[in-house]
Formats: structure tokens, C-alpha cells, sequence
């Protein structure tokens, strides 16, 4: 019940605060419900990535929800997500951006947060900011990596024979 | 101006936020989502010159906890702040001498021997930098070899000399540390000025690591190497030590990984990784 709540009342500000389809959409998959994102709604936001106006609208909400406090670790933790996601299948925008703004993601390293029945929810943001960091001063893993997930995506919608 | 988006003017207020709450008179560690936003801010504008500014109109010097935390913060943002930030920090040795001169013999709290052996570290560590520009505060290898575009051994000796001399400033630093423990109370704000110790040596010993290695490739005289060798093996005994006796701190280990080091100091003669 409490989630349906949250849910609606992410519609309605969503409404009041004059949100863009895309910016929505990245709220959605970076909510504080306890699931997702969705691989749907990450592969919807990598498509979108691809148009210029709706990439910057895409990371204007991702840098808020990046840089949200402990409390909404799962905004942080769900924008990590759709960074990793992002670099995988995204434009190629969204490499140079995440590179020149590193710092954003390397400074969650250490990321804290711990909540009232003392579970270390932090954690699993500082392993994922270490992940995306390393794979971002890897260009010739992310490279090969952005292949292998292009043919695969191909080989499932059935252009290329598996 | 960043290409993230940002807004200078709500951006200046909120360090100056971010500044006080980092280095609060409460005896705890710094909080890590103020000293984020210092280093954020070095990034996004490429200059640290608001943080110094913000540092020395708070009344820091008048408590050594928050003396304290301020050299903690301070470091930290060295580590990670824009490389701008090293280059301006040689202005503020001023400033760090003072922090070191205002608090009296123990203190009230036993600060003052920490406080001042901090701030010769940090001196040190400004004067490594300015001779060396092309470390970064973390001394990242891979960062530098980028840089540099070689791994030239001959311009080696020197700089891993220097680079020994903090290690061994970083280990009496711990030790000090770790003797002014307080039984009573919980140590959470010493504690906490282990964290940048623990990357910074970590650092340094994977790029003595590396350096040491490419001297060996190229060199056909490996007896003359004997003297570091024999100073990169204490070191790496003294390292161990210090990340054993982190690992059993449960604070510590919640915040980073702390390294693990083999039993015997890597061999220098192979090609292995640190």
C-alpha cells in the first residue's frame, strides 16, 4: 500500500513540476521502489539517448539522482544502473559525458549510508561506482564490451544469424 | 563551466555549508557527503581557491577536533580534488603552519601531536607535489604513465627515494594513530584520518611497485638497485602490518577495502602486477 502511495505521488509531481516524457521516465526507473529498473525502461532510456535533446534531459535527472543523500540511496544506487546500463548500449554521448564527469561517480567510492535496523545499504552503491569507475578507464574493455552487447541485442531480434 | 548541470551562485553557498558541517566541533569522522561535495566542487569549476577561502573564515583553530577534521577534509580533497587543487594548495602552507602552531602541547582532548604530525605530512606531501607535478594526489600509475607516455627508469631513482621518504612519514603517522586510541571513547575521528593513509600508501607502494620493475627490465646492473630493494622490502612489511591491524577495525572496513599484501614483498625481476 505505502509503495501505491509513493507511485502516485510521483505521478503527481511528475504533473506539477512540469517533468518532460523523458525526464519521467528516468524518475520511474530510478524511484525508490524496491525493485527495477526494469531492462525495459533501461533500454527505452538507451534509445532516447541517441537524440540529442532527450540526452541532455536524460542527464539532468540522472545527475540529480546521482548526487541525491543517503536516505535515497536507491536513487543513487538505480542511477548507477542506468549509467552501467547506458554505456553499454547507449550513444556514444553518453561515454564522453561520463568521462569528463568521473568524478561524479568516483566520489560515491565511498558512499555511506546505513539505516535504522544498522544495514550497511551503502554498500552496494560504493561497489557499483568502483565497477563503472574501472570500466570507465578501460576504454578497450568498454569497447569490447559494447560490441559483444550489440551482437547479442542483434542475434535476439533476429538480424544476424546466432 | 561543467557540462553537468549546475548553478555557480547555489553551488558557492552550499560549500560554504558543506565546509562547516565537515569540520563540526562534534568528535566523529568527516562527514563523507560534505567532503564530497568539496571535491565535487574543485571538478566542476576547476579551482579550489572557495574552499581555502571557506576553511579559514570558519572558526576551525579554536577547537583541535575541528582542527582536526579540517586536515582530514583537507586531505582528502588533495587525494581527489582537481588537479588544480594541488597547484593552489602551495599558497596555503600559511595557513596549514598556523593550524599546527595554534593548538598547545596535547591538547585538551589529545589532538596536538596528531594535528602536527598531519600538518608536517601534508607539508611533505605539497612539497612531493610541487617538484612532481605529474603525480596526481592518489599517485595513480596508470594516470601517470599516460602522461608521461614511458616508463622511463633512469628518471627513477630519484623520485622513488622521495616517494620511500612519505611512505615512511605515512607509517610513523599510523603508528601515532594508533597509540593515541582512547579506550573510553569510541575513535571514530582518528579513525577516520586513516581512510586517506590507507589509499595514499596503497597508492605509493603499487607505484614503487611498477617503477622498481621497469628499473630491473632496463638496467644491467641489478646490484646497484640493492639499497631500494632492501627499502622496498622493510616497506612492505611495515605495509602489511599497517593493513592487518586496519583490517580488525570494523569502522574502517566498512568504509574501504583495505588492501591485502602477501607474506613475501613481490618480486621485482618478474613482470607481475603490485
Amino acid at each position: 500500500m505505502q509503495n501505491i502511495g509513493k507511485q502516485s505521488l510521483r505521478v503527481i509531481k511528475n504533473y506539477t513540476k512540469g517533468y518532460s516524457d523523458t525526464q519521467t521516465k528516468v524518475r520511474d526507473a530510478t524511484s525508490n521502489d524496491p525493485w527495477g529498473p526494469s531492462g525495459t525502461q533501461m533500454n527505452d532510456l538507451a534509445q532516447l539517448s541517441f537524440n540529442q535533446q532527450d540526452f541532455i534531459e536524460i542527464m539532468e535527472m540522472l545527475d540529480k539522482r546521482l548526487n541525491d543523500k543517503g536516505k535515497n540511496w536507491r536513487h543513487v544506487w538505480k542511477a548507477l544502473t542506468v549509467v552501467d546500463y547506458l554505456l553499454h548500449t547507449g550513444s556514444e554521448n553518453c561515454i564522453l559525458y561520463f568521462k569528463e564527469n568521473m568524478y561524479i561517480i568516483k566520489t560515491l567510492k565511498e558512499f555511506q549510508y546505513i539505516d535504522d535496523n544498522s544495514k550497511d545499504e551503502g554498500a552496494n552503491v560504493r561497489q557499483k561506482a568502483k565497477d563503472i569507475t574501472n570500466l570507465l578507464q578501460d576504454d578497450s574493455r568498454l569497447r569490447e564490451e559494447r560490441r559483444s552487447r550489440g551482437n547479442m541485442q542483434d542475434r535476439m531480434a533476429g538480424r544476424v544469424p546466432g | 563551466y561543467p557540462t553537468r548541470p549546475v548553478d555557480k551562485d547555489k553551488a558557492d553557498a552550499e560549500l560554504v555549508v558543506n565546509i562547516k558541517k565537515a569540520t563540526s566541533a562534534e568528535e566523529s569522522a568527516p562527514k563523507q557527503k560534505h567532503v564530497r561535495k568539496c571535491i565535487v566542487y574543485t571538478w566542476d569549476y576547476h579551482t579550489s581557491m572557495a574552499f581555502w577561502t571557506g576553511l579559514r573564515v570558519q572558526p576551525i583553530l579554536s577547537d583541535e577536533v575541528q582542527t582536526f577534521k579540517a586536515l582530514i577534509t583537507v586531505h582528502k580533497v588533495l587525494q581527489e580534488g582537481h588537479p588544480n587543487t594541488l597547484k593552489e594548495a602551495h599558497g596555503q602552507t600559511g595557513w596549514l603552519e598556523t593550524c599546527a602552531r595554534t593548538v598547545n602541547s596535547d591538547g585538551q582532548r589529545g589532538y596536538g601531536s596528531l594535528i602536527r604530525t598531519y600538518v608536517a605530512f601534508i607539508l611533505s606531501k605539497l612539497r612531493f607535489h610541487r617538484l612532481r607535478p605529474e603525480f596526481n594526489g592518489l599517485f595513480e600509475y596508470e594516470e601517470y604513465i599516460s602522461l608521461k607516455g614511458i616508463d622511463d627508469p633512469n628518471e627513477g631513482y630519484e623520485t622513488i627515494s622521495d616517494l620511500m621518504a612519505l611512505q615512511d612519514q605515512i607509517d610513523s603517522f599510523q603508528r601515532l594513530i594508533f597509540s593515541n586510541f582512547r579506550h573510553s571513547a569510541n575513535n571514530e575521528c582518528r579513525i577516520s584520518a586513516l581512510v586517506p593513509q590507507v589509499k595514499e600508501s596503497y597508492g605509493i607502494y603499487r607505484f614503487i611497485t611498477s617503477m622498481l620493475r621497469a628499473m630491473h627490465r632496463r638496467t644491467d646492473d641489478v646490484d646497484a638497485l640493492t639499497p631500494l630493494r632492501e627499502r622496498f622490502s622493510s616497506q612492505h612489511h611495515n605495509l602489511r602490518k599497517f593493513y592487518y591491524e586496519c583490517s580488525n577495525l570494523k569502522y574502517l572496513t566498512g568504509l574501504i577495502n583495505v588492501p591485502k599484501l602477501g607474506q613475501e614483498p613481490p618480486n621485482l625481476l618478474d613482470n607481475g602486477n603490485a
